[in-house]
């Protein structure tokens, strides 16, 4: 049986799958995941989270083309699986449930300033 | 590819390139040249590298390995033999059980004095110009009279210093009790309350450079740069200023106004792995202990130090080092009129001692400093190896014992197309099994045994699993060990002729009984020569400590710090001495354990000394008590009275009486500095370590010392301390009351042979045990071999205990036969060791006879176990099988 969880990196990886789209290989997604969170993270890590959400079937990949940077190797592009956009909506789904029964800081309690108007 | 642009380290590809699942090769590596490039924009060509590199160990995840792919040949294989080896090794548990218990013993023991001696070897290591730092010895020697020491006069660095610019720094120490030396009552000035405190040496400015000695507070340019200043340890530090800066804080030793200390640094705590430990350097800047003191070339006591320039050969500069006794010592000893100048000339050397080695190579040098002994270093290893072959010597016998049952596996094999090669690859692929299973267990149990082996051994040692060498030096072990014991049984189990052997003609594992039999008799040899070392070095020690020492050691009590009593001191002892279990007290800060104070003199005869050769001998400062506290007989004259015509008046032992060459030592006039008359003559009584001669010694009537030696009568030792605590809080009630006792401090004069001694008879006893799990599979083997025999005697009528002495006949041969090898070697060796001490024991034959009778029982035993089985079995049971 295949997990279907999320973890919170398992969760960014997917959704800056989604956001590359055709960009969306290991090397791109470690760079945007740097650029985004500011934090550092190895190439290899990503990887390893990219072929297992491949394995719970959120992915799937395709080799792309080559280019010179990369010393003439193509690379694996991967593209989300309607499964994955399914765990992502429920990821979300999930925290926005739990964000309404969060209590607010009364902001809606709080009487709106009400601007003066001429 | 022959453009210039920087390329990702090749190395590191290939890492890739090997273990990394073949289908992600690709993409990967061109991953990993994207961002190699990409990093290159904006950073430099190491730190990409490095980059690199980091990735590529990053991609060494489970999910990115290669994995084993199953259809080579060689990974089918590998997989088959470990396959066989596990099988092997779970049918018969017992002798796979010995193999590796007995792996498992030498490979702790092996590592554990390794570690032993790693820390012994890595004393004084860690100067950075360790080659340069030497220590200054002199050397006298006369046939008669020789030895080696570490004092020179004070003025002897000045002289190297102007001298030879050879020398780049040099530097002196007083580590002895002399002065405020060794031991003070200490506190801050602001503070009323004193404490003890044991490890005060004097020390020149330029030592703290020399020895490199940090500094955590102050600057250590200038830390004793100032008279009366002083370096404190960090220890001492949070002691006595928890969570200041002390440097410019004072300390007052021993409640002397005179005496007030500025700090000028704290220095780190010294590191166990050095031969100095203080805690306070007082400075030497400014310092004279009595007018002209530092320009007297009288009196020895300044322990020099040197850094020498790159390049210096020691050797010459021991040559020229000669101009200290050429214009200066026999100078002085010409002015004096001494008769010991040619004498001088003729025996006194100045040698240079490495700092490195002087933990391990002071034998012979009288430093009071606690040394190792490099020969205990090499004899320790040795025995590590030992038990290390011992264990390899099992799993050789055994391995080869059992080859029978493996013969016709050996034959299939080859039978169906196996070469030699691949055989031989096979049992050593099993041997490596066996030993990664040692050693791991090895391991773990050195892990356990560490805190009972530094208890043992008196080291602070650790194991840490993070330790950089432990995992290589694990791997290493595994296969060194596991080749090395498999050779030979890969060897013999591989050259098996498959016709042989599947005919049934093979003789059933005899063939090699005498390579076997000589194998057990090795093992026996080395644990009997074990057995008697640690014996013999048991029979030392129980000489020492009963030995006629000349003094009663026994329920003496020492009170520490009584020179703060003050002009008080006489009230009290005679208040002690009138409670009930006390008789006698003596007041002084000489006693015969080492470590405490001595002073050593030179002595002629009256008006000879311009004459006659001078007699070395001890001057100790007594009272009248001493003789009585401390039981020494008195041969001849009579003991001090408190007359005062006694102030010139000296005791003096036989040995000095016979050095002296005095007929009738009572009433003769001798003289130092001063004129005395000798009023009696002492039985010589053991004042120093029994590696040495009783020497010389005279007493001499003075009422000063630090310790009041008290002598209780009687069984009530707890009760009467209570009574002398009782008494010191009514005299001090601010300074704690401190005691020690005399036959303690006795004792621990011995430690190093107690060590010794323990440590030697843990290893004899695993080196016996291993040779035993030999002993017993191999006994094992040879019944199982002769059960049939075995049950056609009983059949036929024969007894049990027949049957017994048949199967342990041939064992017992071999252990008498390794009794007769060990004798000579062991009475080499302990003859050796005792060669140390002047005051020895006997090499009792009764020791080697115990020794191997012990060995012979132990053997029988082993033995009897599986030969007595075999004599009560059932006849039908080894018969019906067929």
């Amino acid at each position: 049986m295949k997990e279907t969880g999320l973890g919170e990196f398992e969760e960014v990886i997917l959704l800056l799958v989604g956001i590359l789209g055709q960009e969306a290989y290991a090397f791109k997604l470690a760079e945007e995941f740097e650029a985004q969170t500011k934090r550092s993270v190895s190439i290899g890590a990503v990887h390893s989270t990219l072929s297992r959400l491949d394995d719970k079937g959120f992915l799937t990949s395709e080799m792309g083309q080559a280019t010179a940077s990369r010393g003439g190797r193509r690379k694996r592009i991967y593209t989300i699986t309607a499964s994955g956009e399914r765990a992502l909506q429920a990821a979300k789904d999930f925290r926005v449930s739990l964000w309404r029964r969060y209590p607010t800081l009364g902001t809606s309690d709080l009487p709106m300033l009400a601007l003066p108007t001429d | 590819m022959s453009n210039n642009r920087p390329s990702p380290p090749k190395l590191a590809v290939q890492i890739i390139e090997h273990l990394v699942q073949s289908k992600w090769v690709e993409e990967v590596l061109g991953d990993l040249e994207e961002k190699f490039y990409t990093t290159l924009e904006s950073k430099s060509l190491f730190l990409t590298r490095l980059n690199y590199w980091y990735q590529v160990f990053n991609y060494l995840r489970p999910f990115a390995w290669r994995k084993m792919s199953n259809n080579s040949i060689y990974t089918t294989m590998l997989k088959n033999y470990f396959k066989v080896a596990w099988q092997n090794l779970l049918k018969h548990r017992m002798y796979s059980g010995i193999k590796i218990g007995g792996f498992a013993i030498g490979v702790a023991a092996f590592l554990l004095i390794a570690m032993f001696v790693a820390d012994e070897l890595n004393y004084d290591q860690h100067y950075q110009n360790k080659d340069r730092i030497y220590r200054l010895l002199n050397v006298y020697s006369d046939p008669g009279n020789s030895g080696m020491g570490t004092a020179f006069p004070a003025q002897t660095t000045q002289i190297i210093k102007d001298n030879f610019p050879e020398v780049e720094k040099a530097g002196r120490l007083i580590p002895y009790d002399w002065f405020d030396a060794t031991k003070n009552q200490v506190r801050r000035s602001d503070r009323i309350q004193n404490s003890y405190e044991e490890s005060f040496a004097y020390a020149d400015q330029v030592l703290l450079d020399i020895l490199e000695i940090p500094m955590i507070y102050g600057d250590q340019a200038t830390a004793l740069a100032q008279p009366k200043s002083v370096v404190i340890s960090k220890n001492k530090a949070d002691k006595y200023f928890p969570g200041e800066d002390p440097v410019g804080k004072t300390l007052i030793l021993n409640e002397d106004k005179d005496k007030i200390y500025v700090i000028g640094g704290v220095m780190p705590d010294f590191s166990a792995q050095t031969h100095l430990n203080f805690d306070f350097l007082l400075t030497l800047t400014g310092e004279e202990f009595w007018p002209g003191e530092q320009t007297d070339w009288c009196c020895w006591n300044y322990n020099p130090y040197l850094l020498l320039r790159e390049g210096t050969d020691p050797r010459m500069l021991e040559e020229k080092l000669l101009l200290i006794r050429d214009d200066f010592i026999l100078k002085y000893q010409e002015e004096q009129g001494n008769p010991g100048v040619e004498d001088t000339k003729k025996y006194f050397s100045l040698a240079l001692q490495p700092i490195t080695d002087v933990h391990l190579y002071s034998e012979g040098i009288g430093d009071i400093i606690p040394h190792g002994d490099i020969r205990i270093a090499w004899l320790f290893s040795a025995i590590a190896l030992f038990i290390l072959l011992l264990a390899a010597i099992n799993f050789i016998n055994l391995s080869t014992a059992k080859s029978a049952n493996r013969a016709k596996e050996v034959g299939l094999r080859k039978v169906v197309g196996s070469f030699k090669g691949h055989l031989i690859q096979q049992f050593l692929t099993e041997s490596v099994l066996y030993s990664a299973i040692s050693v791991l267990l090895g391991v773990i149990l050195a892990f356990i045994l560490l805190p009972y082996f530094n208890a043992l051994s008196g080291k602070s040692l650790s194991l840490s699993l993070t330790s950089w060498w432990l995992i290589p030096m694990i791997l290493t072990f595994i296969l060194a060990i596991g080749l090395l014991s498999g050779l030979y049984p890969a060897f013999y189990l591989s050259a098996f002729k498959p016709i042989d052997v599947l005919k049934g003609s093979l003789s059933r594992g005899s063939k090699s009984s005498k390579i076997r039999g000589a194998m057990v008799v090795f093992q026996f040899t080395t644990s009997i020569v074990l057995i008697v070392g640690a014996f013999m070095i048991h029979r030392q020690m129980q000489y020492i400590l009963n030995k006629r020492l000349g003094f009663d050691k026994d329920q003496v009590l020492l009170v520490q710090g009584t020179n703060t009593l003050e002009d008080r001191l006489d009230v009290f002892k005679n208040e002690l001495v009138s409670l009930k279990n006390i008789n006698h007290a003596t007041h002084t800060n000489y006693l015969p354990v080492s470590g405490t104070k001595r002073d050593q003199n030179l002595f002629w005869k009256q008006g000879r000394n311009k004459i006659d050769k001078a007699v070395s001998a001890q001057l100790w400062s007594v009272d009248e008590d001493f003789l009585e506290t401390l039981d020494i007989k008195l041969v001849e004259g009579r003991n001090f009275t408190d007359m005062a015509s006694d102030s010139s008046a000296i005791i003096i032992n036989e040995s000095m009486a016979k050095a002296m060459n005095l007929e009738n030592p009572v009433g003769a006039k001798i003289m130092n500095f001063f004129n005395w008359k000798v009023i009696g003559v002492i039985e010589d009584f053991h004042f120093e370590n029994m590696k040495e001669n009783i020497k010389p010694l005279s007493l001499m009537r003075r009422n000063f010392g630090s310790v009041l030696a008290v002598k209780i009568e009687g069984d009530n030792m707890s009760a009467t301390i209570d009574q002398v605590k009782h008494k010191w809080d009514e005299f001090m009630p601010k300074q704690p009351f401190r005691y020690t006792f005399l036959d303690v401090a006795f004792t621990r004069m011995y430690e190093d042979v107690q060590r010794t001694g323990s440590v030697f008879t843990a290893f004899a006893v695993l080196a016996i045990i291993v040779a035993c799990l030999g002993l017993f599979g191999l006994s094992a083997f040879m019944i199982e071999q002769r059960s049939k025999e075995i049950s056609i005697r009983k059949v036929l009528g024969a007894s049990m205990l027949g049957i017994f002495k048949l199967m342990t006949f041939n064992f017992t041969r071999l252990v008498l036969v390794s009794f007769l090898l060990a004798t000579p070697i062991a009475w080499y060796l302990v003859d050796q060791w005792l060669g140390d001490f002047q005051y020895r024991t006997t090499i009792d034959p009764l020791i080697f006879m115990i020794s191997g009778l012990l060995a012979v029982a132990i053997a029988l035993v082993t033995i009897s176990y599986e030969s007595i089985k075999a004599g009560r079995v059932n006849p039908a049971q080894g018969l019906r099988s067929e």
